[in-house]
C-alpha cells in the first residue's frame, strides 16, 4: 500500500500555524510525525511528554569539545513544532526530527551564519549581534519570501500578512487546503527569487529532509505527517520526491563532514525567544501569541480585559469603561485600515490613547510584561546537563580546584599564573551569582597587596544555579560578561556601577568593560548629584592608575575619567552654593578624595582644570570648610601663588567675618596637617593674630572648632608648633622654605642636592 | 509641514490668513467628489478621506492633495478613528508640535467649517464654553430663548458640527470640568430655561492641549477618561525638522519683511542639532548622553531663535546670520531657569559643543553670552 504523504507548512512560532497544525493532525491521524528539527537530539524527544516539562524550553545542539559552539532550537507552548511533538506521543505516532543534522554542519564561524530560518546560534554570537550595530537587523530578512508576496497583498511586510492571513484566522476551513494554498504561495515565492538558496546549508538541509522522508516511507508507515517550515514545503511533495532522484540528494549529503554534537534540553523565556534577543527566527511578540493561542473568540476584548487588569495591579488606572472604548477604537481603527479584526497594532494604539492617556511610560511595562511576556520554562530533573556546567568542571579540573562539600581555605598568591585564573575563576562565578568560594573577611590584615585568601564549600544547590546561569552563555567567562552586561543595564545607581566596574576588573571581563563604561558614562550624564560624581570618581581613577597590575586594559577607563571630571568641574560651584554644616563636611571628604585621586595620576590635563574650578570655588562665597580647603589643596599642590594664599587667609579671618565662618575656614585649611604653618610662617602669625583677636565669648564658641582641628596634626607637629608661637611669629621674615643662613651653609646644601635628588628619584619635582 | 499649494484659491482678501476650508477649498472639493465610501453621519468626507486630506497623496483624478502633517500616519489614522467613534479626541504634545494646526485641519475636512472654536486662557470663564445672554433683551423679557446667546461649543452641539477647544490645560480646572456633561451625557441643560440643547450626531470635540510648559490646570481624571489621547511627537528625523525651520523661517521673514537673507542650511541645522540634542537627552552619535533643560526645546523655539537671529543680522551685522547672531538666542531658548539650566548648558558646551568639528565659534559665541 503506497504512504500517503501530507506535507504541513507552518511559520515557527506562530500560534495559528500550531492551532491550524492540530486540526490537520486529527484529520489525517498519522503514524509517523516528521518534524524539521535536528536528529541529534532524537533520544530527547521522548522527554517533550514528560509531565514537568513546560514550555518554553529550547533543545541545545552542542560541540561537547567546544561547548561556545552551540545552536538552540525553543519551543513555546504555541510553536507547531511543539504541538506535533506532543500530539505524536500522546498518539504513538513515531515522531522524528528530519532536519540536516548539527552533526553534519561546519561548526560556527561566528557572523557568517545569521541563519534566517530558525536556529539561533549561541550565547557567543548573541553578544556579537549586540556590539556590532553595523549590521541591520532587517539584513537578516533581507531575502525574506513572505515579504515578496505581502507587497503583492498590498501589506508593509511579510510579518504583518502573515499574521493576517494565518496566525490571526478563526475560519473553520478545511485545514489541509490551507496547507496546499500555502504550499503554492510558497512555491510561487521560490520561483520568484530564484533558485539561489536563501540561507547557507539549505540544499543540504532539504535534501536531507527528502532522505528522511523516503527512510520513512521504506520503513512502511502508511499516513506520514510532515511539519516543516513553509519556505521548504514546495520542495518536499510526493511528486519532488518522485521527480528528483535519490542518488542526488545522497551525493549532497556525502560531501559534509561529520563532526561530534551533544544535545540537551534547557529552560528558555520569552524574552529570549522574543526579537529583541538577537533570535534570528524570532517574534516581536510572544505573550501576543501566546494569548492568540490560549484564546479562540472575543480576542481583542479578552486582551485588553487582561491588559486593564494588570495596569490595575501595577497601580494604573483602568477602568472597564476605558476597556470599552478602547476595543470600540480598535475595531474603528481596523475598519479605517481595511482588516476584518484588530491586530495587535490597533490594541497597542487603542491601549497607548485610552487606557494610558497617551504616556507612553506604562506602555513600556505592558510591551515588556505583556507583549513579550517573562514566562520562564522548566525541564524535568534527569534531563542531561548544559554546556556550562561542562565548562565549570572543565575549568575545576585544569586548575585544580577540589570541589567538596567541606570548608576549605584557599590562599592565592596572585603573583602565579594558576592563581590568578583561579582568582578570576571565583570573580567570575560570584559575578553569575555562584558564591562557590567567599573572599575571606581578614583580608585586609595581610599585609601585601597580592595575596587573596578565599573560603571555598561547595553547595548541592549550587548546580541548579549553574543550569539556571546557562541562560547568560554556554562558557563560564562568557555568561559572567552577560550577566554583568545584563546587571549594568539594570542598575540606577552609579555607585553600583562602579563597584561592578571593580568586580568585571577583578574576573578580568573586557567584553563587559565597554557596555559597562557607556552605561557609567550615561547614567552620570543624568546624575542628579554632583556628590555622586564624585564619589563615582576615586575608584575609576584608581582603575585607571592600577588597572595595569592586574594586566587589564586600563586605558579603557580614562575617556570616562575625563567625561565624569569635566561634569563636576561645570557643576561644582553651583554644587556648593548654600550648604549647611553637615553638608559642607562632606563635600569636604569629597573634594578631598577627588583631588587625591587626581594628584595620583599627576596628568596636567585632568588637574589644571580641576585647579581652576578650585579658584573659583575659594573665592565664591561658599561655605568655609569647603574654600578653606580649596585653598590649602591649591596651596599643597603650589598651584597658587602663597602670597594670594595669605591674602586669602587674611580676607577669611579678617575681624568683619562671621566667627563660626572664619573658624570653619580654618578647620578646612588645616585639618589633616599643620605643616602648612611650619613651612609658611607668615599664616601662622595670621592665624595666630586672628586668635588673639577673639573677643572673649567668641573664644569660648569657637575653642572647640580649633580644639577639633588642631588635635587631627601630629603630635610632633603640634609641638613644633607652639615651639615657634613661643618664640614669637616674626611676621616680617620673608618666605618659608627658603634655607637663611650665610652663603658657606648653602654651598654645603647644593654638594647634598644631587644625591638626595637621585634617592628621591628624579622626576620629582 | 504644509506647502502652499498653488491651486489653492487665493482670492484677493485682505485677512492676514485664511481659514483652511477656504485655503484648501480645491482639495476638499476634489476629495469630496471622489470619495465614494461610507460617512459617518453629517460627516463632509469619509475617514479614509480626512486621512488622506492630512497626510497628502494622488487623487483618482489626478488631483494632488497636498501634506498638511508631516509626521506619522498611524497618528492620523487614530485621530480620525477616535472622531469617528463619537469619542473626544485630545491633542497631546510640546509647543510646536502642529496640534492647532492638525485640530483646525481636521475641523476643516470633516465638518468643513473650522470657526467653531474656543481658545483657552487662565480667564476663560464658563459662558465661553455653554452660553452667554443678551443682557438688554434679559432685562426686558426675562430669560427666553431669544435672549441666550449661544457659544461655540453649544452652537457645534445643534448643527452636529466639530468644536475645537485650544489650550485646554489653560483653561481653570472648574471650567474645564463643564466640558464633561457635554461629552458623556451629549447634552447641555439650560437651567434658566428649564430646557436643553441636545448634541446632533455628527458633533464631536477636538481639545489640544500642552502637558510640558509652565502654569497648566493638569486635567481631572474624570474628564482624561472622556478623552482618547494621542500625542503629537516632535518630528522624527533630524531633516524633517530642518526642513520645517528652514521653510517656515523663510515665510515668517516674508511676513516680518526682514531685510536678511534666509539663513543657511547649515546654520539652520546647527540650531536644529542642539534643540535636538538637549530635548532627547543625547548626543546625535547616540554615544553620550545629555541633561534636558527645564523648558520644552520645541520645533517652535527653534523657529524663533533663527527669525531673532535673522533680525539680528539683518539690523546689525552683514544681512549674514552668523554663530554670535544665534548664540543669545539659543542660550535665551535653554537657559530658563538660572541655577540649573546654566549648569546644563554649560555642561553641553564643555563636553559636546567644544568637541564638535568646525563648531569651535559657536562654542566662542555661547560662552560669551552664558
Amino acid at each position: 500500500m503506497p504512504s500517503e504523504l501530507h506535507i504541513l507548512g507552518i511559520r515557527h512560532h506562530g500560534p495559528g500555524s500550531a492551532r491550524l497544525l492540530t486540526r490537520a493532525l486529527r484529520a489525517i491521524e498519522p503514524d509517523a510525525v516528521l518534524i524539521e528539527g535536528p536528529p541529534d537530539a532524537a533520544e530527547l524527544i521522548s522527554l517533550a511528554g514528560h509531565a514537568d516539562m513546560v514550555p518554553p524550553v529550547a533543545l541545545l545542539v552542542y560541540d561537547p569539545e567546544v561547548p561556545s559552539n552551540a545552536s538552540y532550537y525553543p519551543f513555546a507552548d504555541f510553536s507547531p513544532e511543539w504541538q506535533a511533538m506532543r500530539w505524536g506521543l500522546e498518539h504513538k505516532a513515531d515522531v522524528r526530527f528530519i532536519d540536516l543534522p548539527q552533526s553534519l554542519r561546519p561548526p560556527s564561524t561566528k557572523k557568517a551564519d545569521s541563519e534566517a530560518d530558525r536556529e539561533c546560534e549561541s550565547g557567543g554570537n548573541d553578544e556579537c549581534e549586540a556590539t556590532e550595530p553595523d549590521v541591520p537587523p532587517a539584513e537578516r530578512h533581507r531575502q525574506d519570501p513572505l515579504d515578496a508576496l505581502a507587497h503583492a497583498a498590498g501589506f508593509a511586510d511579510g510579518e504583518a500578512w502573515w499574521g493576517r492571513l494565518i496566525e490571526e484566522r478563526r475560519g473553520d476551513e478545511n485545514p489541509l487546503q490551507v496547507f496546499d494554498a500555502i504550499r503554492e504561495a510558497m512555491s510561487s515565492a521560490r520561483a520568484e527569487c530564484g533558485s539561489t538558496p536563501h540561507e547557507p546549508h539549505e540544499l543540504a538541509r532539504e535534501a536531507h529532509m527528502r532522505k528522511s522522508i523516503r527512510a520513512a516511507i521504506k520503513d512502511g508507515f502508511t499516513r506520514i505527517a510532515v511539519v516543516c517550515g513553509a519556505w521548504h514545503a514546495p520542495v518536499l511533495t510526493a511528486d519532488v520526491l518522485k521527480s528528483s532522484p535519490a542518488k542526488a540528494d545522497d551525493a549532497i549529503l556525502k560531501q559534509l563532514v561529520k563532526r561530534k554534537t551533544t544535545a540537551t534540553w534547557i529552560p528558555w523565556t520569552y524574552d529570549r525567544l522574543s526579537l529583541q534577543s538577537g533570535y534570528g527566527a524570532g517574534i516581536a511578540s510572544p505573550g501576543w501569541y501566546e494569548h492568540l493561542w490560549m484564546n479562540h473568540d472575543q480576542v481583542s476584548t479578552r486582551w485588553l480585559t487582561k491588559v486593564a487588569r494588570f495596569m490595575r495591579e501595577e497601580d494604573l488606572d483602568a477602568s472597564p469603561a476605558s476597556v470599552i472604548e478602547a476595543v470600540r477604537l480598535a475595531d474603528s481603527l481596523a475598519a479605517l485600515r481595511g482588516r476584518s479584526i484588530a491586530g495587535l497594532d490597533e490594541l497597542s494604539e487603542a491601549t497607548l490613547s485610552i487606557l494610558c492617556h497617551g504616556n507612553p511610560l506604562p506602555m513600556r511595562v505592558i510591551e515588556r510584561k505583556l507583549i513579550v511576556g517573562n514566562r520562564l520554562g522548566h525541564i524535568p530533573e534527569h534531563a542531561p546537563s548544559v554546556p556550562l556546567q561542562r565548562d565549570l568542571a572543565a575549568q575545576q579540573k585544569s586548575l585544580r580546584l577540589k570541589v567538596s562539600a567541606d570548608d576549605a581555605e584557599l590562599d592565592l598568591d596572585l603573583r602565579k599564573e594558576t592563581d590568578v585564573a583561579r582568582s578570576r575563576l571565583l570573580h567570575r562565578l560570584s559575578v553569575l551569582g555562584i558564591p562557590w568560594g567567599t573572599l575571606a573577611a581578614d583580608q585586609k590584615q595581610r599585609a601585601s597587596t597580592f595575596h587573596e585568601v578565599w573560603k571555598l564549600q561547595w553547595k548541592p544547590e549550587f548546580a541548579v544555579v549553574v543550569i539556571e546561569a546557562a541562560r547568560w552563555g554556554n562558557t563560564i567567562v562568557d555568561a559572567a560578561a552577560a550577566c554583568v552586561q545584563d546587571q549594568a543595564s539594570k542598575a540606577q545607581e552609579l555607585a553600583q556601577l562602579t563597584a561592578l566596574l571593580d568586580h568585571v576588573m577583578l574576573a578580568d571581563l573586557p567584553g563587559a568593560i565597554d557596555t559597562l563604561i557607556s552605561r557609567i558614562q550615561s547614567l552620570s550624564a543624568v546624575a542628579a548629584t554632583i556628590g555622586s560624581l564624585m564619589d563615582a570618581l576615586p575608584p575609576l581613577v584608581r582603575i585607571l592608575r592600577y588597572g595595569n597590575v592586574r594586566k587589564t586594559d586600563a586605558a579603557l577607563v580614562e575617556p570616562l575619567v575625563d567625561g565624569l571630571l569635566a561634569r563636576i568641574c561645570a557643576g561644582l560651584v553651583p554644587a556648593c552654593g548654600s550648604l549647611d554644616d553637615d553638608a559642607a563636611a562632606e563635600m569636604h571628604s569629597r573634594i578631598d578624595g577627588v583631588s587625591s585621586a587626581l594628584s595620583t595620576l599627576a596628568r596636567s590635563e585632568f588637574v589644571e582644570p580641576w585647579h581652576h574650578e578650585l579658584h573659583k570655588l575659594g573665592s565664591a562665597g561658599v561655605h568655609g570648610l569647603v574654600a578653606g580647603r580649596a585653598w590649602r589643596i591649591l596651596l599643597d599642590a603650589q598651584a597658587c601663588d602663597p602670597e594670594v594664599a595669605a591674602s586669602r587667609i587674611a580676607f577669611a579671618l579678617s575681624p568683619g567675618n562671621d566667627a563660626a565662618q572664619a573658624s570653619a575656614w580654618v578647620e578646612g585649611f588645616l585639618r589633616g596637617s599643620g605643616t602648612v604653618l611650619l613651612h609658611d610662617e607668615r599664616l601662622l602669625a595670621i592665624v595666630d593674630r586672628w586668635v588673639c583677636s577673639l573677643p572673649p565669648e567668641t573664644f569660648e564658641q569657637v575653642c572647640p572648632i580649633a580644639r577639633r582641628t588642631f588635635s587631627t596634626f601630629a603630635k610632633p607637629e603640634r609641638r613644633t608648633i607652639g615651639e615657634h608661637l613661643r618664640r614669637g611669629v616674626r611676621a616680617a621674615q620673608p618666605s618659608a622654605g627658603v634655607i637663611d643662613g650665610d652663603d658657606d651653609d648653602l654651598a654645603r646644601c647644593e654638594l647634598v642636592d644631587p644625591v638626595l635628588r637621585l634617592i628621591l628619584g628624579e622626576q620629582m619635582p | 509641514m504644509s506647502k502652499p499649494s498653488s491651486n489653492s484659491s487665493q482670492t484677493a482678501s485682505s485677512a492676514m490668513r485664511e481659514t483652511a476650508e477656504k485655503q484648501y477649498a480645491a482639495e476638499l472639493a476634489a476629495l469630496a467628489r471622489l470619495d465614494d465610501r461610507e460617512r459617518p453621519p453629517r460627516w463632509n468626507l469619509s475617514p479614509w478621506a480626512v486621512v488622506t486630506y492630512l497626510m497628502g497623496g494622488k487623487l483618482k483624478d489626478g488631483t494632488e492633495i497636498s501634506p498638511k502633517y508631516v509626521g506619522n500616519k498611524r497618528i492620523i489614522e487614530i485621530a480620525v478613528a477616535t472622531l469617528a467613534t463619537d469619542r473626544a479626541l485630545l491633542l497631546l504634545g510640546v509647543p510646536g508640535t502642529a496640534k492647532s494646526w492638525v485640530s483646525e485641519h481636521l475641523a476643516a475636512a470633516i465638518s468643513g467649517d473650522s470657526t467653531l472654536m474656543v481658545q483657552g486662557t487662565a480667564g476663560t470663564p464658563e459662558e465661553a464654553i455653554r452660553y452667554g445672554w443678551n443682557y438688554a433683551l434679559l432685562l426686558a423679557k426675562g430669560p427666553t430663548r431669544d435672549a441666550l446667546v449661544p457659544g461655540p461649543v453649544m452652537r457645534g452641539m445643534a448643527e452636529g458640527k466639530i468644536v475645537r477647544v485650544e489650550e485646554l490645560t489653560r483653561v481653570p480646572s472648574e471650567v474645564q470640568d463643564t466640558l464633561i456633561t457635554i461629552l458623556s451625557e451629549k447634552t447641555m441643560p439650560i437651567p434658566e430655561l428649564n430646557e436643553e440643547t441636545r448634541a446632533t450626531k455628527g458633533f464631536n470635540i477636538i481639545a489640544s492641549a500642552n502637558d510640558r510648559d509652565r502654569g497648566v490646570n493638569e486635567l481631572s481624571s474624570a474628564l482624561k477618561r472622556r478623552f482618547n489621547t494621542v500625542v503629537l511627537p516632535v518630528p522624527d528625523s533630524m531633516d524633517d525638522e530642518v526642513k520645517i525651520v528652514h521653510q517656515r523661517v523663510g515665510q515668517m521673514g516674508k511676513a516680518l519683511e526682514l531685510p536678511g537673507e534666509i539663513p543657511a542650511l547649515d546654520e539652520i541645522r546647527r540650531v536644529v542639532t542642539i534643540f535636538r540634542e538637549l530635548r532627547d537627552g543625547k548626543s546625535v552619535d547616540g554615544k553620550s548622553k545629555l541633561k534636558s533643560p527645564s523648558g520644552s526645546m520645541s520645533t517652535a523655539e527653534a523657529i524663533s531663535v533663527m527669525t531673532n537671529g535673522m533680525a539680528l543680522a539683518s539690523h546689525f551685522g552683514d544681512g549674514k546670520v552668523k554663530a554670535a547672531d544665534v548664540a543669545s538666542g539659543i542660550i535665551g531658548a535653554i537657559v530658563k531657569d538660572p541655577v540649573q539650566d546654566k549648569v546644563v548648558m554649560q555642561e553641553y558646551l564643555e563636553t559636546v559643543v567644544k568637541e564638535r568639528e568646525g563648531w569651535k565659534d559657536l562654542y566662542r559665541a555661547c560662552r560669551e553670552v552664558l
